[in-house]
Parts: C-alpha cells; structure tokens; sequence
C-alpha cells in the first residue's frame, strides 16, 4: 500500500483541475515524497537499453526514484536489474557508472556476488555458528523487469500492469524512431551528457513535448543557426497550426506527432550517405512509408515517467528532490545506416543538446526560473488550458491538440492525479 | 608574448565575454574540444559535451552574443578565472603544445559555481602571438551531472 505521508490525506484532484495545476505539486517535499511511493515506486520505469551491456558481465549503475540498482548482462548472457545494495549490511554494492566485471564484490566486508545474482562467499564465515545459505543471499532482483524492442523497464511495485498495458498506444511511436535504423535495432553505445537542474521533475516531460509553443521565444537564435546551416527551416511550423500534433495518450504518455508536417526539403543535394540511408529505408519499408520516414521527424515522445525521445537521443528523468532533478542525454545510434549519417546525427545531438547545446540549454533555464517563480504563492495556480475547446478523442483512447495546444499537459495531469489519488 | 600571457589574455577575453576577440584568435581549421570523459579519444563515435569545427565555433559564439540567451547576459561581470600550473611544451612542425589547470567562478542569479579543468592547446606562434590550431577543455566533472554551460570555456 502507498504510504501517505501527507495528514490530512490529500485529493490530488484538488489540486489538478481540467486546465489548471497547483503550484504545490512542483515545490512541497511531502508532495515529492508521495510521488515516490505513488509514481515512481509503482509504475514501469525505464532503465536502459541492452546495447548498453552487450557483452556478459557488462553492467551500468542506475536509479529508480531514489532507489539505486544495477544492470547487468550475466555470464548466462541474461539482462537482469538488482537494487544496488550489499545483501550483508546494506552498502551500496557498485560505485562506477558502468563497466564489465565477473562478480561485485562489497568495499565494507568483501562480500561477493556473480554478474548472475548468485552470492559466491561471504568472508570469514567460520565465525557464524551454522553454514550461511548462499541462496538466502543472492543480490534482489527489481520485483518485475520487462523489455520492449531492447529498451528494459522494471518495476519496484510485485504487482501491477504488465509493461504491455503501460506503454499501451505509446509502442506505434516507438516503433517509428527505432525504425529509423536500417536494421531496425538502435544501440546507446556512443556515451551520456548528464544535465543537472534546480527544478522538479516535471517540467522536464512538459518542456520537452511543446517545443513549438515556447520555442519562437527561447529557441530563436538556434533555430536562425539551424537554418541557415541545413538550409531547413523549422519556422514554418509556428505559421499555421497543424491539427493532431500534440497528443496525449493514455497512461500519462505524450507524443509531438509532426507526420502530418512536413519539413520544408532541403534544397542541398544530399550526400552518398544520405542517398545510401534514404535508399536502405525505402527498400525496408516501401516508397511511401519510406518517403513519409525521411520527409518528416519521428514523433517526439514521452514515456511516462522518465524516458523521452527527441531526435537524436533517449533522455532519462531522474527526480533527486522537490527542487532538483538530473537528466541524461544518450545520443541514439541507427544500426545499419552509414557511420557518416550517425556521426552526423551525433554532431546534430551537440549542436541541440546537453550542457553545452544551443537549444535545450535555455528549456533548463527556464525549468530554474520555474521552480524560483513557483515560491509566489499569492494565486498558486497554473494555466494549461490553450486549446482545451477545441482537441479531440483519438481512437487509440488518447487527445489531440494543435501543434501549439496544451492538450498532452492535461493528460498527463489526467494521469497523474490518477496515480496519486491510489486510483491507476 | 609568451605562451603564457597568450592564455591569461585569452582568459580575460572569455572572461569579459569579447565572443569577436576570442574567435580571432583561432585558425580556420581549429576545433574546440570538450569531452565528456578525459579519455574519451573518438568525438565520431563519443557524444561530447562540445566538439566544435570552426564553422560550429563561429555559430557558437554568433548565439552567445545574440543577445537572445537566457542564461547568457547574467554572466557579464560575473565571471573570473585562474589559470595556472601551464607547461609549455617544444615547438614541433610550427606548433606549440600548451596544457594549464583553471578554476572559473561564476556568480550567476540563483547560483554561484565553481568550474575547474585542464585545457589543452595547440598553439601556432604567429606575429607576435599566437593562434589556436585546437583547445581541448578536460573538465573534472564533465562525467557528472553538470548545470548548464553557457559560456565560454
């Protein structure tokens, strides 16, 4: 059962109203630590794709809410996720970020573990008045671990939706960037930026699903730069709304669906790798699929709560407090396709992305600013109501908005408010 | 001018944000180079924190002085570093191998930061200077969850 830690209980339906949120749910730490037990400790919750440990005794360190696990390719070429933690006395077992290693062994007593789980000794275990049950003591596993074409989910919670219900409506969208690749396969080998921010986590999916509402105003000087070096124009979207653009799914997913939006093409004769990639996709998925691939961007999605794809990357949400979250950029390789277009595309990554990119940089900016101007308190209440009256019901269950809307905030404060009042 | 008062003055120039000034001083084929890991040895296959061609370079300083970054105007005034520890290396083939730790302070608004590292130059003598044929910045924390870098480092 959650844990309330909030007395008097609070409804969450309250504070989440058709288009407007409570600024509480961006700034109070028992508001947070709910979410902990009610979100993150419940639902799915990306961790990483198995490119990132291809080979066994491969591992990488990771979180889920606050809790630390590992995952690890095991000698029996089996990706499992275990909470990062000493089965003695409770240190945290692997310090580095990632790596290969036959067995974990423990800093505090040397307490060691097999890549698969199993625990190989104790030490001096003379000193205990009976042989200690080796398999009492394997690493613990995550309660539930499921994967969906590489990418690895797990959840803390022993029961709940299968990984299948959870995504839902959202894996025709994974299947368009990952489709991308030539061979159908993406590997996250080529490495991670890690961002940190002074603002809660939220702000992360909702910036990150409505770049064409705020972007005319933060991203101008990039998209100028972008133009004028691709010879694309991405203005053209802000001149006349497309509908279905924005969408919310249900499960508190969202989506930028810009299919129907095509770029403007570029007017540059495309490189033997573009040709050589244009003409890999077409022969996979037919002329027109193939065309509409090229011509336009894969949906950006959010996953809800922590995976994003925008582009060239995966990016990861990781909450740290109320006021504090990390985010992490891994740049997405497409297998098969010419090692000109992924270096490209690599280089496309840093031009928008991480610390240093020319975009994503001032979306952080504006997530401090956020949390700085959610401690006025006079009238707590935020606005998401552009295009409340006029999106509409979408078969796969989900709404749709204009390209500029705010229809997937509301679904997924929907969901939220689902999740926090026990009800999902 | 020695290599080490070319740095000290690069470093004011990056210091007072003189984005034309400091783009001068580099060749047309330089790159500017600031990997995530310190040994990370291939930018085609690593993402980097920034791996900057010239002409990236040039785009890069066009936005920081656009006017139009929110993280950028705070900065002016704001900023001040220390470099030291430099060693310079023999001239080979017409350039000078450079290397100097820093620590950079920066008061932004709602935070003040300490930045530190170990830059790396390739240094073509010219005049009675220097220009930059490559800088590659290794940031102790570049591996880290790092807030945002908008500046020039």
């Amino acid at each position: 059962m959650a844990t309330r830690t909030i007395d008097p209980p609070v409804d969450f339906a309250e504070l989440v109203r058709e288009a407007q949120v409570h600024g509480s749910v961006y700034r109070d730490p028992d508001i947070f630590r709910q979410e902990l037990e009610n979100i993150w400790y419940k639902v799915w919750v990306y961790i990483g794709h198995e490119s990132e440990v291809p080979n066994p005794g491969d591992f990488v360190r990771r979180q889920i809410g606050l809790q630390p696990v590992i995952m690890v390719r095991g000698n029996d070429d089996v990706v499992r996720v275990f909470y990062n933690r000493c089965r003695h006395r409770g240190n945290m077992l692997c310090l580095a970020d990632k790596g290969t290693t036959k067995k974990f062994v423990c800093s505090y007593h040397a307490w060691s573990y097999a890549n698969t789980g199993e625990m190989l000794e104790p030490t001096f275990d003379e000193g205990y008045d009976y042989d200690l049950p080796k398999e009492d003591f394997a690493l613990t596993p995550v309660a539930r671990q499921e994967s969906y074409r590489g990418l690895v989910f797990a959840s803390v919670a022993e029961e709940g939706q299968t990984l299948t219900e959870h995504l839902g409506a959202v894996t025709e969208f994974l299947d368009l960037f990952i489709d991308l690749s030539p061979d159908g396969e993406i590997a996250l080998d080529a490495g991670v930026q890690k961002v940190r921010y002074k603002g809660n986590w939220k702000y992360m999916p909702e910036n990150s699903m409505e770049g064409d509402y705020h972007g005319p105003f933060i991203h101008k000087i990039a998209f100028e730069l972008f133009a004028r070096r691709s010879g694309l124009s991405v203005s053209s979207l802000h001149e006349e709304e497309v509908p279905d653009v924005i969408r919310s799914l249900p499960g508190g997913h969202m989506v930028e669906d810009y299919r129907g939006a095509p770029l403007t093409p570029s007017t540059r004769e495309p490189s033997p790798a573009r040709k050589e990639y244009a003409a890999q996709i077409k022969a996979k998925h037919g002329e027109e699929k193939g065309t509409q691939m090229l011509g336009t961007m894969a949906p950006l999605l959010y996953v809800f709560p922590n995976l994003i794809y925008i582009m060239t990357h995966l990016r990861v949400v990781q909450p740290v407090s109320a006021g504090e979250t990390h985010t992490y950029y891994y740049p997405v390789r497409l297998e098969g396709a010419p090692d000109e277009i992924n270096e490209a595309r690599l280089r496309d990554h840093e031009f928008m992305f991480g610390a240093a990119g020319f975009v994503s940089p001032d979306d952080v900016e504006i997530m401090e600013r956020n949390q700085i101007g959610m401690q006025a308190t006079g009238d707590d209440w935020l606005f998401i109501g552009r295009g409340l009256h006029r999106e509409r019901d979408m078969p796969d269950g989900g709404r749709s908005g204009f390209t500029m809307d705010e229809t997937h905030l509301r679904g997924f404060w929907r969901h939220y408010v689902q999740l926090m009042n026990g009800n999902a | 001018m020695t290599p080490e008062q070319f740095l000290y003055h690069e470093a004011r120039l990056m210091d007072e944000m003189r984005y034309d000034e400091w783009f001068a001083l580099w060749l047309d084929t330089g790159t500017y180079w600031v990997p995530v890991n310190p040994d990370d040895s291939d930018p085609r296959r690593q993402v980097s924190i920034i791996y900057d061609d010239y002409l990236r370079l040039e785009q890069r300083v066009d936005r920081l002085k656009s006017g139009s970054v929110l993280a950028v105007e705070e900065q002016r005034g704001a900023m001040r570093r220390v470099v030291s520890n430099v060693e310079v290396g023999a001239e080979v083939d017409g350039i000078v191998h450079v290397e100097a730790n820093f620590i950079l302070g920066i008061a932004r608004t709602h935070e003040q930061q300490i930045w530190m590292g170990r830059s790396l130059y390739d240094l073509r003598p010219e005049g009675e200077g220097f220009r930059i044929a490559a800088k590659k910045v290794l940031l102790i924390n570049g591996r880290r969850e790092i807030p945002l870098l908008q500046f020039l480092i």
